[in-house]
């Protein structure tokens, strides 16, 4: 067992106002052991002493103070150690290192179908939750129709819940968890799967749970939702708390190392050789791709309203193509062709003449403004030869380069940013009266 | 061991809702649901009828008469496979419910209870359809005296019965419940240590059957000189125990049935301290 030592007195901070906490913890820390072999964990059980492990540390040196009633949001990329902290909190796991002291009954919500015995009905998974949550036979039967209305199932209620598709499971799992009446509810992503009408529900149930006084402890990569939702925020790194407060204190850093992170794994991707198609004739060659931020610093994270410059460079092998035309396709992440444009249909265009062999060069593209909303995208890089009535291709790259888009703010939802206006007025004999927006 | 009982205790509820659904999983779910509790038996018994009988020739004893030999088998295959099946799917069923052990804070120590306690109901029906037999053997058609005088021999003839002594076949159930649930509260933690567990024990499972004199008498093993061999397996005791009970109307011999309770205690404790032990890991197991 490892038993590191523990910083004495680390100050502690706190979600919100006074009183006993309802989450505590100090120091608390879970090293999952990984093995060479699954024979080393045998050898390790029968000889005392024998060490054959290595330790993988999920959650270390973790204090919090969650006051009741406080809504916290615990952030942090994949693999970050939220989940295993939300294990550890629920009392799933037991901590290698440190102590967590949680008072009152928790219901927790972990990933998709959590808790649910596939075989079993979804009548009988409720039993079965209540049981496990403690809950009274006279409890259970007097919550359980509250609970089938609340999820909406309808005839499936009394199927296996192996033939439920991920929203019902999710509508399953929140109905159980959220009617239970806990004093902490913990929820871990699953949301984000439901139907936005099933969210919107879930939403308001967890505002009645809020205006009750109960805890709720929130986890998520998703900023946007976790500011919706929380006062207070933890933002996790590699199983470390790296910075906790209110929301607004916690989105900036989450985004400067989301930003930072996010550079370093897309422009690896990016430099990796390409996978995707490339074809054209080749005597003119896009060998490299670039995308500038602001400033003209080279990125592949941007904000949306950030300046977005795309710079392809180009060289001429052989002579051949007549009136060569660079053109750009935005794709987003999951095939969606947002936009393409070239330099020659337009109003004024750029008429090339032919190149001659070993001239080298730079087309540039930009928009002063990045209308996209957060997500990931990809560019697909034309270079056409329009002398003929059909063009053809010279050099076309899909999948050229990736970048993502990222955002604090979420004012607006979907794909592309669109310039606002907002008026309400009233219009009735007792008021008159137009109040404005614009964005 | 007291640790556990008390928590058994505690989710009472939550093993009986996970017994009536296993249950209903085998009676209700398939289209004939309950006969094959009752098909199973009778079909196995046939088949082993037929190899041991017939193909093989195995003659038990010259006073037996066929019927006398098949109740025989009957009741030590219902006894058996109620055991086998509780211990392979014990063995098994951390990793089968690894959604509640990972994700809810749940008692994983009920799970082997519920699997024994379905299993032995489950056993009730094998155990009526080998009281049927008896009763109609003994009572309602009597098969024709047969030749067990002709030798010469004072062999005594045990005749069939029902007798008093059934009254103790809650005790034998227990005492199995007890046995099975020490080894399968060790096998169901051991197999999350290596998994290859539940592979070997389908093996060793049938090497103890055929070890286990269900199919031949005990007798043969004794000639044979390998009495050490029932000596040393508790599931003989047992199932010689529940023919005495079910099949000659006869009480089963105290010092085997204490000998037989002590060794269940035993695994009982055994297997439940190890599983206890090592139940905090099991999220990290699986």
């Amino acid at each position: 067992m490892n038993t590191a030592a523990v910083p004495a007195a680390q100050p502690t901070n706190r979600a919100s106002g006074a009183g006993t906490s309802a989450i505590l913890c100090r120091g608390l820390g879970k090293a999952y052991r990984m093995y060479q072999k699954p024979i080393h964990r045998v050898w390790e059980l029968l000889v005392p002493g024998l060490s054959k492990h290595t330790d993988f540390w999920a959650v270390r040196n973790v204090y919090l103070d969650i006051a009741p009633g406080s809504t916290v949001g615990i952030i942090g990329e994949n693999g970050a150690g939220k989940s295993s902290l939300l294990k550890l909190l629920t009392g799933i796991t037991r901590p290698t290192e440190g102590e967590v002291f949680v008072n009152g009954r928790v219901a927790s919500l972990l990933e998709l179908g959590a808790g649910f015995h596939p075989e079993f009905s979804g009548r009988d998974n409720i039993h079965l939750n209540c049981s496990i949550l403690g809950m009274r036979p006279e409890e259970i039967d007097e919550r359980f129709p509250k609970i089938v209305e609340f999820s909406e199932l309808g005839d499936f209620i009394d199927r296996p819940v192996k033939t439920y598709s991920s929203g019902m499971y999710v509508r399953l799992g929140f109905s159980v968890a959220a009617s239970v009446d806990p004093d902490i509810l913990m929820i871990d992503e699953a949301l984000s799967v439901g139907d936005e009408h099933f969210r919107g529900k879930c939403i308001n149930r967890l505002n009645e749970l809020r205006e009750k006084g109960k805890t709720i402890v929130f986890v998520s990569h998703d900023m946007g939702a976790v500011k919706t939702m929380c006062e207070w925020v933890v933002l996790m790194d590699k199983g470390e708390v790296v910075g906790q407060g209110s929301a607004e204190k916690v989105a900036d850093e989450y985004l400067k190392r989301a930003h930072e992170r996010g550079n370093q794994r897309l422009s690896a991707f990016n430099r990796g050789g390409s996978t995707y198609p490339r074809w054209g004739s080749g005597e003119i060659e896009v060998h490299q791709v670039e995308l500038l931020g602001a400033g003209g610093a080279p990125t592949h994270v941007f904000r949306t309203g950030d300046p977005f410059t795309v710079r392809m460079r180009f060289k001429t092998h052989r002579a051949g193509a007549r009136q060569p035309v660079f053109g750009l396709g935005i794709y987003r992440s999951d095939g969606t062709h947002v936009n393409a444009t070239n330099h020659s249909w337009r109003r004024e265009p750029i008429v090339l003449d032919e190149f001659r062999p070993g001239e080298e060069g730079v087309a540039e593209v930009s928009l002063p403004a990045l209308p996209l909303l957060v997500g990931q995208y990809y560019l697909t890089s034309y270079l056409y030869d329009h002398s003929k009535a059909a063009p053809t291709p010279i050099d076309q790259q899909e999948h050229v380069v990736t970048f993502e888009v990222i955002d604090a703010d979420r004012r607006q939802h979907g794909m592309i940013h669109l310039p606002t206006e907002w008026r309400v007025g009233w219009t009735g004999p007792e008021r008159k009266e137009e109040r404005e927006s614009r964005a | 061991m007291f640790a556990i009982l008390s928590s058994l205790s505690h989710h009472r509820r939550l093993l009986r809702d996970f017994v009536s659904r296993d249950l209903r999983a085998r009676y209700v779910g398939s289209s004939m649901g309950f006969f094959w509790s009752v098909i199973f038996p009778v079909v196995n018994l046939i088949v082993y009828m037929f190899v041991f009988q017939i193909v093989l020739n195995a003659r038990w004893s010259p006073e037996q008469t066929p019927s006398e030999v098949a109740l025989l088998m009957l009741s030590g295959i219902i006894v058996w496979q109620c055991f086998a099946e509780t211990i392979s799917r014990c063995t098994n069923t951390l990793a089968e419910n690894q959604n509640l052990i990972q994700k809810v804070v749940f008692p994983a120590e009920v799970l082997p209870v519920y699997l024994t306690i379905s299993a032995l109901i489950n056993m009730l029906i094998g155990v009526l359809i080998a009281e049927l037999g008896v009763a109609w053997f003994a009572y309602i058609a009597p098969s024709a005296v047969h030749a067990a005088t002709t030798e010469g021999t004072t062999t005594v003839v045990r005749p069939l019965a029902l007798g008093a002594s059934l009254v103790t076949l809650p005790v034998l159930m227990v005492l199995q419940a007890t046995f099975t649930l020490g080894l399968g509260y060790f096998l169901a933690a051991f197999n999350l240590f290596l998994r290859d567990v539940y592979h070997v024990i389908g093996v060793a499972m049938s090497v103890w059957m055929f070890m286990t004199p269900i199919f031949y008498p005990a007798e043969k093993v004794k000639e044979a000189e390998l009495t050490w061999v029932l000596m040393i397996n508790p599931m003989y005791w047992l199932i010689d125990s529940y023919r005495r009970v079910l099949i000659y109307g006869e009480w089963p011999q105290p010092l085997t049935l204490a000998v037989f309770g002590a060794v269940a205690l035993v695994a009982f404790f055994l297997g439940s301290r190890f599983f206890m032990a090592q139940k905090a890991r099991f999220p990290d197991l699986l």
